[in-house]
């Protein structure tokens, strides 16, 4: 569903990410983990293009992303239309929520299919409330979210992700910003989601969830990935001697 | 009918023609308002953007306009022209004047707003999907322009005052007015006292519209 290959990318002189690449199947949930600095975040931004790579070659569902292989093997830029086309087909929850706060709840929602597919509202705002209701908010279609605790406010950008019935979802560190007793809520409806068979790849900080519901668990640090593993292997008996002292000082 | 030094059946009587004077003053500003903010939204957007000849051309509009006097712009315009053949009329070279002004001082207002809206906002915005337009039409301008309102108000009410500099152009507003009065009636001080009252109710009048517009942005926010 998602690859990438040997992935390159820097801000000025500082290399964020040095030869990344990862396979994602349909339907499977990658966790990526490790300390803060060490590319995932970017790495993350670099499959939907919001940020632009350097190096490398990344697909969704066997489209590329920005940059098209002509059949000499050179890399061109895309066009912006199909950055924003695949970026459509992209769900993206960010840390920080980035809900539009002068728009309610279902006004959030509905946005997306409203203003890229032209979606009729009465249709687009069914769909909205559908999503709403699946992430237990079906109460709060008419607050803003300046009005909502940071556990439902994430909540609600999961369900604008989700209008967009994208082919698959990327997480960054969608709990880091809750409190701790509004991670659960959170972490529960991204549950779901793996339990309906969306492909995710998640950057989290929560080793119990990546242990509940990692299909795979991939450990990065200093922008390369160090190690990647099914959840039982990496957290009992982490090969590498950076992920043992990682996950030694974080669970 | 007297009171103190100001004669006031006088008063009653230039009023008339100050308060038509006030009319094209009113006139000036609102269409230097809606030019000036059409250009100034185009500028702002243009220094923002990432092709970087639009982002020159915008610095130097806004570095050359906020750099001249608006007066010596207006002698450019109304009596520097017609050298290269291109004659205005006053009432023209008066808004062009007045709005290209106000449009380098209004990009500005704009340039911050935009770039006050938390960048993880547009990233939303093109995560869902949405083209850099969209995402500026539908998700970081609507923000932005409450946080605009106190200073496009501010700017509003400079250029209702500036205006007062188009009299040099043959153009009869307030001011002028005033002047042509106090040449034909040697009563200076009654007059400009007249004048400046008028435009300190303009002004109140202005401020007063842009403090209920920002209530009902503020209420259109959910907070």
């Amino acid at each position: 569903m998602i690859t990438a290959e040997n992935v390159y990318k820097s801000f000025g002189k500082l290399e964020v990410l040095k030869d990344v690449s990862l396979n994602v199947k349909q339907g499977e949930v990658v966790v990526i983990i490790g300390p803060s600095g060490s590319g995932k975040s970017t790495f993350l931004r670099c499959l939907n293009y919001l940020e632009p790579i350097d190096k490398g070659y990344i697909t969704v569902d066997g489209q590329p992303v920005g940059k098209i292989k002509k059949p000499d093997g050179q890399l061109v830029d895309d066009s912006r239309k199909n950055i924003y086309r695949l970026r459509s087909q992209i769900g993206m929850v960010f840390q920080r929520f980035n809900l539009f706060p002068h728009q309610t709840a279902l006004g959030n929602v509905m946005e997306g299919p409203n203003t890229v597919f032209n979606t009729p509202c009465s249709e687009a705002k069914k769909r909205a409330e559908e999503l709403l209701a699946k992430v237990g908010l079906a109460d709060k279609a008419d607050t803003y979210p300046s009005q909502l605790s940071g556990g439902q406010q994430q909540r609600v950008a999961i369900a604008r992700a989700l209008a967009m019935q994208p082919k698959a979802m990327l997480f960054d560190e969608p709990t880091s910003a809750l409190d701790p007793e509004l991670v659960g809520e959170v972490l529960s409806v991204i549950k779901d989601l793996a339990r309906d068979g969306m492909t995710m790849v998640v950057v989290t900080h929560e080793m119990s969830f990546a242990r509940e519901v990692a299909d795979r668990v991939v450990f990065m640090d200093e922008g390369k990935i160090v190690e990647e593993a099914n959840p039982k292997l990496i957290f009992t008996n982490p090969k590498h001697p950076r992920t043992r002292e990682f996950l030694s000082k974080i669970l | 009918m007297k009171l103190g030094p100001i004669d006031i059946a006088f008063q009653l009587q230039i009023l008339p023609l100050l308060l038509k004077g006030a009319l094209l003053t009113i006139e000036l500003t609102v269409m230097a308002i809606f030019f000036g903010t059409i250009i100034g939204l185009i500028v702002a957007l243009m220094k923002i953007s990432r092709f970087k000849m639009l982002a020159a051309i915008g610095g130097i509009y806004t570095w050359a306009i906020r750099g001249i006097p608006l007066l010596v712009q207006l002698y450019i315009l109304y009596y520097g022209l017609p050298q290269l053949g291109i004659n205005l009329e006053p009432m023209p070279a008066a808004v062009i004047g007045l709005s290209i002004c106000g449009g380098a001082y209004i990009a500005e207002i704009f340039r911050a707003g935009i770039q006050s809206i938390d960048r993880g906002q547009m990233e939303a915005a093109l995560s869902l999907g949405m083209s850099y337009p969209q995402a500026m039409r539908r998700v970081i301008l609507p923000q932005a322009y409450r946080r605009l309102l106190p200073p496009m108000g501010n700017e509003f009410i400079t250029l209702l005052k500036d205006s007062s500099l188009v009299s040099i152009i043959a153009m009869t507003e307030l001011l002028r007015q005033g002047k042509l009065l106090s040449n034909s009636t040697f009563r200076s001080m009654e007059i400009f006292l007249m004048v400046a009252v008028i435009y300190l109710i303009l002004t109140t009048v202005f401020i007063y519209i842009i403090d209920k517009l920002e209530k009902r942005f503020a209420v259109a926010d959910g907070e």
